[in-house]
């Protein structure tokens, strides 16, 4: 089974989207970004929903959106970006080895992907590859480019 | 020979501020030892007065900043540390620290999340002493003294605003920023538990044990000594436990 987490921050603004680039950019756009989670496993939706609220969502200071939809709305277009499947990501393997030192687990957990979504807001016509060019590090990561439907 | 308080120091992969904080920790007085996570059970705990938690980044601060420290010390030590609490036993937290034992439940609810900057900060701030409520931790200290800060994710926050104020009226919210530094709910920089033996704070007194460690050459202590302030901090604490 699948299941898709994506986990926002209640109290972080969206931020001038010239901080993501090398270069600042002459429009006004804005962006926010959040994490996404995709479980493969076997057992029960809402423990493995129990299990990411345990361990990756500060109940505090972010919210858990479970659902392959976007947990953000009026996007321009969003990147998510994440380790290549060959690269080390040592936050996944720091959760892993969590997973596995549990003396019982809830879920039996086979694959974690863990993605960095990075919403931009704004009136633009600008391409998203100038963002994926100064955030992706062709070397480690993989992307998508999702555009808005604004 | 007459026994010294004890302190335990928890070290986590990525811990980085535990030799300082021993050193700070036997300066005052108290025997100090460090232990790697991976080798505390419960057991460990006999004969400490006092657990801290020191600055770093514990495991990188993957997921968020204590999160994972949290997870593994609980699954380690169980309800140990409540039950040390609640025996009499003090705890301390400091930086990373503050982070693992508020996610841990061992303070007020509360979290610590990204700086309002978005940015790392590294500086000197100025602090105030809480009036409302005493600390043994603080006892020694003036009102407003100057700590350093380090750090990315130390923007104390509450479900909603109000609940930090309730804090900071009670006394629990014990000190707070003399300035908006990281956008701190009622500028909160550190708490207390209700029972006044855990404290969880993001400057680091461990920073400023002598008046060399200032900024300014010329800083002088009120009190006419070499120290600087942290180590009143650590000696209030240390006189705390030494007298019971």
């Amino acid at each position: 089974m699948k299941a898709v987490f994506e986990i926002t921050d209640r109290y972080l603004e969206a931020g001038d989207c010239s901080a993501l680039l090398y270069a600042p950019l002459d429009e006004a756009l804005t962006y926010r970004q959040t994490r996404r989670y995709t479980l493969d496993f076997e057992g029960d939706e809402g423990a493995a929903a129990d299990f990411v609220s345990k361990t990756l969502l500060d109940e505090v200071g972010q919210e858990l959106h479970q659902g392959e939809s976007a947990a953000l709305q009026d996007w321009l277009f969003a990147i998510d970006y994440g380790m290549k499947p060959g690269a080390l990501d040592l936050e996944k393997e720091a959760v892993m080895s969590y997973y596995h030192n549990l003396k019982s687990a809830p879920i039996v957990l086979s694959e974690l992907k863990i993605e960095h979504r990075v919403y931009v807001f704004g009136e633009s016509s600008i391409s998203p590859d100038r963002f994926v060019s100064d955030i992706c590090n062709p070397a480690v990561h993989t992307w998508t480019v999702i555009e808005g439907e604004k | 020979m007459e026994k010294r308080p004890h302190a335990l120091l928890l070290k986590f992969p990525g811990t980085n501020c535990d030799a300082e904080t021993a050193r700070a920790l036997r300066e005052v007085g108290f025997s100090a030892d460090v232990l790697p996570i991976s080798q505390v059970d419960p057991s460990k705990l006999e004969g400490v007065d006092l657990v801290v938690l020191s600055g770093g980044f514990s495991y990188g601060d993957y997921v968020m900043a204590g999160r994972l420290a949290q997870l593994v010390s609980e699954n380690r030590l169980g309800d140990s540390l409540k039950q040390f609490r609640d025996a009499g036993g003090y705890l301390l937290g400091i930086c990373n620290g503050f982070q693992i034992l508020t996610r841990m439940g061992l303070l007020p609810e509360g979290s610590l999340i990204h700086n309002d900057s978005g940015r790392f900060k590294c500086n000197w701030v100025k602090l105030k002493k809480g009036s409302q409520k005493d600390s043994p931790f603080l006892r020694g200290l003036p009102d407003e003294f100057e700590l350093p800060i380090a750090h990315a994710e130390g923007r104390f926050v509450t479900k909603d605003a109000g609940e930090a104020e309730a804090l900071v009226a009670s006394g629990l919210g014990v000190l707070t920023y003399a300035e908006d530094i990281n956008g701190s709910f009622s500028q909160i920089a550190g708490i207390q538990d209700e029972s006044g033996r855990v404290l969880g704070l993001m400057p680091h007194p461990e920073r400023f044990m002598s008046r060399d460690h200032h900024y300014d050459p010329d800083w002088k202590n009120e009190a006419g000594g070499e120290h600087g302030t942290g180590y009143y901090m650590f000696r209030s604490i240390f006189e705390e436990i030494s007298k019971r």
